[in-house]
């Protein structure tokens, strides 16, 4: 029966630990249902010998969905949360199903969320962007005087700093949306910042500047002004669309290759200033605890980082040995990818992969590695190095420098131990 | 006098007081209901949260939900026979704990009248068998996220050519910000002192606003309930295995303790204290950190700055560059890298985190 799914894991909002230890059970049981592709057909196919319904009956017209949503036999491509990773789901996190995705952009309604105060729900009429601090003329703006600036469409990913955050002591959760899963990318349109700053005239005294939101969490961060007058832009589209309201709508701050918590949604205010804030999020937060227990601060930018979607142990080898793709994402917060290598044997050789699709500065890349498996176990690792030349640590390296309690800034490479059943697990090796 | 008695004498005495003669909107009760979203939840497959789910509220024995950690003194409010109804749930949500002393509702209360009928007739909605309670309106079942109706366009038309255009900038949009708007948003302050309101608050005053609008989630002594960060305690415990990063143990600036409170806390009903009120509660964490040790003492604007945290200069400048897997730019090795065959050392299911364990969480707390 080809139509059926394959039964994956947890298909129900809110992963619960106890689903995760056993998804890799069921995960492994796929191999069994899912193999039909190489078999030789002995019998006719009935789904082709014998008319479907879909063939003989008409379906839905036009408008049967004003808002077109996925097929339903695409349901279980959602975002998922870790229950127990917070207090409350106001103030939490959930994951993009990188196993589902291909290409570079990741759709509206499956980029990951991250609130401090839940979403806020606003009105665009009732939108106000005020411009205070350091400048000739504090300025408030409308969203309709907001869309009156010459506007740029840029396509960036959008990485927290936690990402990854849960591997620091060694391997704990087991498919990629969870270890690798607080990541987006996605088709921006909106103002370059610096215009937006020049209408209000920044005073030569200004160095920082401090977005807030207007959220109940008022969430707040301290900017440095080379970064705003840089590549900061002022959003409202995303892939073409309004911002959806978990993202911020109707406008956010886009801070290209940094840290997604700097990235305001619901932008309401800049103020500038002469020095940083120390706002909660980059003091008690967002900094990097070492091993002899100092802490870095202002880690903004993300590093070079890949992580190989499929196989993965949400999405296992389904069709035995022989012609198998391999495929995950790559981005830097310096620039463009260079080159992704994939490891079939836990790094002890490697092959560089294939990139494709559009290939822009700090923006995901998707990348190939096509080969015969001969079904025996694999040891997958991916390795990106970016423009500027920067490779993907391995995590024990990252440990040497840090120690396991920075939390942030994991961008260590990850490996799928692949068995011969086709089933993947989220391992550490030699 | 039995102390489920007493209750309901206390109820009675605020009942005489409570009048439910004004109009009950459900849609004006949607809005308050966001005072109460951060807890409870109500709705189609809503479930217990801090607090216990508001389905079917109406008519329901007061701690009657299977499997919800009432406070003691709900349950023997419960036993006793109290049921929510318009009466009893408008005299509760007036002032929570003046009703019911122990309750673990940290909500204050709702002050208006109004905003409280609103409220009831919008969790009415959600009680199907509320019929003997309906008010003279029975009020229609709202979706919570209802779609905002469409805006008309506020501003007459004016003809293009006769609309002014500003002087400031390079397009000339936006308009001036009026320095009352300014005032009413700038409300950040830095670890200079810059932006502190005027004001003052001392560790006794600070005791009282914790206990009742902090406690519920931070614990009584800044220990946190549940994955709710943990304020105070954790000192010298940087290196170690499991640090507690508290604001005696982490924070750098006392600025930003200051500053968080007034623009975010409450959790669920921010910007509800007064200046005053910050001072005093940040006046108290800065007791339970043993940070001060005087109840007396009075934290205010003129003294801010007088008091600095321990852990201010352990905090240094992003290095990442220098670190020894960035600074060899070599060529990365592509075969024969590692010698003998990848082995297993740690696997994923092997390494069990159990959601209820503290012990067992993950090193990537997410607050």
């Amino acid at each position: 029966m080809p139509e059926k799914q394959i039964d994956r894991p947890g298909t129900d909002k809110g992963l619960s630990r106890r689903k995760l230890l056993t998804a890799g059970v069921a995960a492994g049981g796929a191999l069994a249902t899912g193999a039909v592709s190489a078999k030789a057909a002995s019998t006719p196919d009935p789904l082709i010998t014998e008319i479907q319904d879909w063939n003989r009956y008409l379906g839905d017209g036009v408008d049967a969905n004003p808002y077109g949503m996925p097929s339903e036999f695409e349901k279980n491509v959602v975002r998922r949360d870790v229950a127990w990773l917070t207090a409350d789901s106001k103030s939490s996190i959930n994951f993009t199903p990188l196993h589902e995705l291909d290409g570079i952009i990741t759709p509206n309604g499956l980029c990951f969320e991250r609130h401090h105060g839940g979403v806020a729900e606003i009105n665009p009429v009732d939108h106000r962007l005020m411009i205070n601090g350091l400048v000739d003329k504090p300025l408030v703006f409308t969203m309709e005087d907001l869309k009156r600036f010459p506007r740029e469409n840029r396509v960036y990913f959008l990485e927290c700093a936690a990402n990854s955050g849960m591997e620091w002591r060694g391997a704990q959760l087991n498919g990629c949306q969870f270890t690798h899963g607080m990541v987006h990318n996605v088709m921006y349109t909106g103002i370059p910042l610096k215009h937006i700053l020049n209408e209000a005239g920044v005073k030569a005294s200004a160095k920082w500047l401090l977005p807030e939101g207007a959220d109940a969490s008022a969430m707040t961060r301290s900017l440095p002004i080379e970064k705003a007058m840089d590549d900061c832009l002022v959003a409202f589209k995303m892939n073409g669309e309004a911002l959806r309201p978990e993202q911020g709508y109707p406008v956010r701050l886009v801070v290209p290759g940094w840290e997604g918590n700097m990235w305001i949604k619901w932008l309401r205010r800049i103020e500038l200033g002469d020095a940083p804030w120390h706002q909660r999020e980059e003091t008690s937060k967002y900094t990097d605890l070492m091993a002899n227990g100092k802490a870095r601060r202002f880690t903004w930018e993300m590093d070079v980082k890949s992580v190989i979607t499929n196989p993965s142990p949400q999405a296992p080898i389904t069709h035995g040995k022989g012609q198998t793709v391999v495929t995950g994402v790559a981005w830097s917060g310096a620039g463009k990818i260079k080159r992704v290598d994939v490891s079939i044997d836990g790094g002890r050789n490697w092959k560089t992969a294939r990139i494709d699709g559009p290939s822009l500065s700090k923006s995901i890349h998707r990348f190939y590695y096509d080969f015969e498996w001969d079904g025996s176990e694999l040891f997958l690792q991916s390795r990106a190095i970016d423009e500027v030349g920067n490779v993907q640590p391995t995590k024990n390296e990252l440990r040497a420098a840090r120690g396991v309690n920075s939390i942030y800034h994991n961008n260590g490479i990850q490996t799928w131990h692949v068995k011969a059943d086709g089933s993947a697990e989220n391992v550490e090796i030699s | 006098m039995s102390k489920s008695l007493k209750l309901f004498a206390a109820i009675g005495l605020i009942l005489a007081s409570t009048s439910l003669a004004q109009a009950q909107d459900a849609d004006a009760g949607a809005k308050v209901f966001k005072k109460c979203k951060a807890c409870h939840a109500v709705g189609d497959g809503a479930r217990n949260r801090v607090g216990p789910h508001l389905n079917s509220v109406f008519g329901r024995k007061a701690a009657s939900i299977e499997g919800f950690k009432y406070s003691k003194a709900m349950s023997v409010a419960g036993s006793g026979g109290l049921v929510w109804n318009d009466e009893t749930l408008a005299a509760f949500l007036t002032k929570p704990r003046k009703m019911m002393k122990g309750t673990k509702m940290a909500f204050s209360g709702l002050k208006k009248e109004k905003d409280r009928a609103n409220l009831l007739a919008f969790l009415k909605s959600f009680s199907p068998d509320a019929a003997s309670a309906a008010a003279p309106e029975t009020p229609k079942k709202q979706e919570i996220a209802a779609a905002p109706a469409p805006t008309e366009p506020k501003a007459k038309p004016v003809a293009a050519k006769d609309a002014p255009i500003p002087e400031h900038g390079v397009f000339h949009l936006g308009r001036a910000a009026l320095v009352e708007e300014v005032k009413a948003w700038d409300i950040d302050i830095r670890p200079d002192g810059q932006g502190l309101p005027t004001g003052r608050g001392t560790v006794a005053q600070g005791e009282p606003i914790y206990t009742e609008n902090c406690a519920v989630c931070h614990g009584d002594f800044g220990e946190g309930t549940g994955r709710w960060p943990i304020l105070a305690g954790g000192q010298n415990t940087l290196t170690d295995e499991r640090p507690e990063k508290t604001i005696g143990s982490y924070w750098p600036y006392l600025s930003t303790v200051y500053d968080y409170i007034r623009r975010a806390m409450p959790f669920g009903d921010a910007r509800s204290l007064s200046d005053d009120d910050v001072y005093a509660v940040t006046a108290y964490l800065l007791f339970l950190n043993d940070i001060v040790t005087d109840e007396e003492f009075e934290l205010s604007n003129e003294n801010f700055n007088n008091t600095r945290l321990p852990n201010e200069a352990n905090f240094f400048a992003d290095n990442r560059k220098e670190e020894p897997q960035n600074t060899a730019r070599s060529e990365p090795c592509m075969t024969d890298c590692k010698p003998g065959k990848a082995e297993v050392t740690m696997r994923a299911r092997v390494l069990d985190v159990t959601p209820d364990s503290k012990e067992g969480e993950g090193a990537g707390a997410i607050e």
